[in-house]
């Protein structure tokens, strides 16, 4: 991968490539693997991208594909990984926010399906239903109703109703 | 006031150094250790695998009245085995702790000498395999005599004016060493063939590794 590759094209949405790969793994070790993993998919599928939807979507897709495939592996080799059925207590300590919030909502987050998680990231970064749809793969008019359970859930979450 | 989850996503980002980007290059040291690994045990399983071929072969051959043929199979994968678990040892001389890419292209080069070892000698086991064959077949017992005999035999009683030489006909001979010659020939584009089945995918990886690096190193 050249290194201006990298710094035009992966570079300004490294932002919500680390956000996505948070959400779906809990310790540096693994988001750093699923990280690379994902720059070198960008970078891989590049000479596939037909400028039908904007770059920034076709990122977010590649992020999001890289994160449930590897997720899918690591559950097939038995791996210890956050999942639905793991408390958020597993995550490393040396692996948290700062801010004690963001790390309460993270683990909510990662007490989701894993479609929901990535829904939940991609309105938290503003994305439009419609691109949202687009990187999921759906209906947009479904994406708005979902966003609502899932916010209602995230806050049962939050509130300690669910745990 | 509560906040909303907006916010808290928001507001926990903003701070400074929340994302920090991972570096890139640890990526492909696991990666190229990986497929490497990877092929060292396909390698040590294809020893193995050719190990139990060779005893397999010589008991069946030897109870089926075939023991030149087993014989011969059995010294020629036992040769093979002992000069590919040499060519291993090199393997595990490289180093683990250059860089990836360094690491790669050791590999890659201890990789084409083993196979430009190999292919030279599929030139020579591949006619002897054949020939192996022949004369195994020649010598087999067909009612009290060789069944190479009983075909001789039978082509003078067809063809009674066949040229022998030391009891054997010309044309017999002529095609047999004919085929032999012309796996001498092939022998090293058949065993790139078998490599390729087996190993194809893989040397495949490699490549593609390499070239990555290759282009991030520029």
């Amino acid at each position: 991968m050249s290194n201006n590759f990298y710094k035009t094209s992966i570079l300004p949405f490294a932002g919500i490539i680390i956000k996505l790969c948070r959400a779906y793994t809990n310790s540096q070790e693994d988001f750093e693997d699923y990280y690379q993993e994902v720059c070198l998919q960008i970078w891989r599928s590049k000479e596939n991208f037909r400028k039908e939807s904007e770059w920034s979507t076709w990122v977010y897709r590649i992020s999001l594909n890289v994160c449930l495939t590897l997720l899918k592996k690591k559950k097939n080799n038995g791996q210890h990984f956050v999942s639905d059925a793991l408390p958020a207590e597993d995550t490393d300590d040396n692996y948290a926010f700062a801010d004690e919030s963001l790390n309460l909502l993270y683990d909510a987050i990662r007490k989701l399906s894993e479609i929901d998680r990535a829904i939940i990231m991609l309105y938290l970064e503003e994305k439009s239903y419609q691109e949202i749809a687009d990187i999921i793969g759906t209906n947009p008019n479904n994406i708005g109703v979902r966003i609502k359970r899932i916010k209602i859930r995230l806050k049962k979450i939050l509130d300690g109703k669910i745990n | 006031m509560e906040k909303s989850i907006e916010n808290i996503w928001k507001e926990g980002f903003l701070k400074k150094d929340v994302l920090v980007v991972p570096n890139l290059n640890d990526f492909y040291n696991k990666k190229s250790i990986h497929i490497i690994d990877k092929f060292k045990r396909m390698f040590r399983i294809n020893l193995i695998v050719a190990v139990i071929f060779a005893l397999v072969s010589l008991v069946i051959t030897t109870i089926n009245g075939l023991p030149i043929i087993g014989v011969s199979w059995f010294l020629i994968l036992i040769g093979l085995v002992v000069v590919n678990k040499k060519l291993l040892k090199g393997l595990e001389k490289i180093d683990y702790h250059v860089s990836s890419y360094e690491y790669l292209i050791s590999f890659n080069k201890w990789l084409q000498e083993q196979l430009a070892i190999n292919r030279k000698m599929a030139r020579l086991y591949y006619p002897l395999f054949f020939f192996s064959i022949v004369i195994g077949f020649w010598f087999v017992d067909a009612e009290g005599v060789s069944l190479g005999e009983r075909l001789v035999g039978e082509v003078l009683y067809g063809f009674p004016n066949t040229y022998l030489v030391n009891g054997v006909p010309l044309i017999g001979i002529i095609l047999v060493l004919t085929i032999a010659s012309l796996l001498a020939l092939f022998g090293g584009e058949i065993y790139n063939f078998d490599v390729k089945i087996i190993y194809g995918r893989m040397f495949k990886k490699i490549e593609n590794l390499i070239t990555e690096l290759e282009e991030l190193r520029r």
